[in-house]
């Protein structure tokens, strides 16, 4: 009987070794920043704290999903021409990103500590979709990834379009910044 | 002359009342929603379920609106607080991976400290929309949410 329990114990011991390390992490709470100031006079900035971000970090897959509804701007009336004039949420309500981090193998996430991440996929945002390619940070802390990138990308490339009369206080090079706290997905 | 001084002061007038809304309407702020009344109240499972059920249908009752405010009854499954101290709650049946996702607005970060996760709340807030996602469960988002004390 004791040697049934101890060959038990042997076996849960064994099992939780062996068990596959947490490939998944997640967060429903990421961050996305975005700026087209032209003018010093007049900011256009907006911010969304309900972004979605998945990542495996065993194939380096990694993707967003965000509301284009939810970008809260300073100015109620900036918030409204976005929504309605410029990328037509109604329309497109929801933005994507699918990519891969393609130095995948060079990151240890088994190990705590800051790494470059080069990231490359498709983005959608107002039905269009083009390759972004850019450097990122990926920080290992405990069993959480930070996650934190800065890119820009060009509205005309997206098809949304500046009225005349405000393309002197809206870039068409937008700067965008990503940042996440991502956590292991239990399923 | 006098026909003169009269029409000046009738275009002064508009100048002065066309600058003045003009600068009240470029200087807006988003509303509060304390004081603002909600469009449609309905329980977390409820609002999940008619997006689950039919999203086009339910689209066309909560878009296209300017502002189409949601005031939710429902239990509270978590408390997130994110690195910059601004929070959102997420409302729902624990056994169901969907939830109702809501962040606070900025003004109302107070009132969020004060609730504890499994308490029944009621929330106000503007409809963002409904994030389908089968890996992580969908969420119904409202932003500049404050607690609906009216309830």
């Amino acid at each position: 009987m004791h040697k049934l329990t101890f060959f038990f114990i042997v076996c849960v011991l064994l099992y939780g070794t062996a068990a596959p390390a947490q490939d998944k992490f997640y967060t429903k709470t990421g961050k996305i920043f975005f700026k087209c100031t032209k003018s010093p006079l007049e900011k256009i900035e907006a911010t969304n704290r309900s972004t979605t971000c998945v990542m495996d970090t065993k194939t380096g897959m990694i993707q967003f999903a965000v509301l284009m509804k939810g970008f809260e701007f300073e100015k109620a009336l900036m918030q409204e021409h976005f929504n309605e004039n410029y990328v037509e949420t109604d329309k497109f309500p929801r933005a994507e990103f699918k990519g891969q981090v393609v130095n995948n193998s060079e990151i240890n996430y088994a190990k705590d500590g800051s790494y470059t991440a080069h990231v490359k996929g498709a983005l959608q945002i107002h039905g269009e979709t083009k390759t972004v390619e850019t450097n990122g940070t990926l920080t290992v802390k405990g069993n959480d990834i930070l996650i934190n990138s800065t890119f820009t990308i060009l509205l005309s490339d997206y098809k949304v379009e500046i009225p005349s009369v405000v393309s002197d206080k809206i870039s068409n090079t937008v700067n965008i910044t990503v940042e996440g706290v991502l956590e292991p997905l239990h399923k | 002359m006098r026909r003169k001084t009269v029409v000046l002061s009738i275009s002064a007038l508009v100048i002065i009342s066309g600058s003045f809304y003009g600068f009240n309407e470029y200087t807006r702020k988003n509303k509060d929603l304390v004081s603002v009344s909600p469009d449609v109240q309905i329980s977390a499972t409820d609002l999940i379920q008619k997006f689950e059920t039919d999203e086009t249908s339910a689209n066309k009752t909560f878009l296209g609106r300017k502002d189409f405010i949601v005031a939710v009854t429902g239990q509270v499954k978590e408390i997130n607080r994110d690195e910059n101290g601004y929070y959102s709650i997420v409302l729902g049946d624990v056994n169901n991976m969907s939830s109702v996702r809501c962040s606070m607005d900025s003004l109302h970060q107070q009132d969020a400290r004060d609730l504890t996760k499994g308490a029944t709340v009621s929330i106000k807030g503007a409809f963002t929309g409904f994030n389908k996602d089968d890996l992580l469960g969908s969420d119904v988002i409202l932003n500049r949410c404050v607690i609906n004390k009216n309830n």
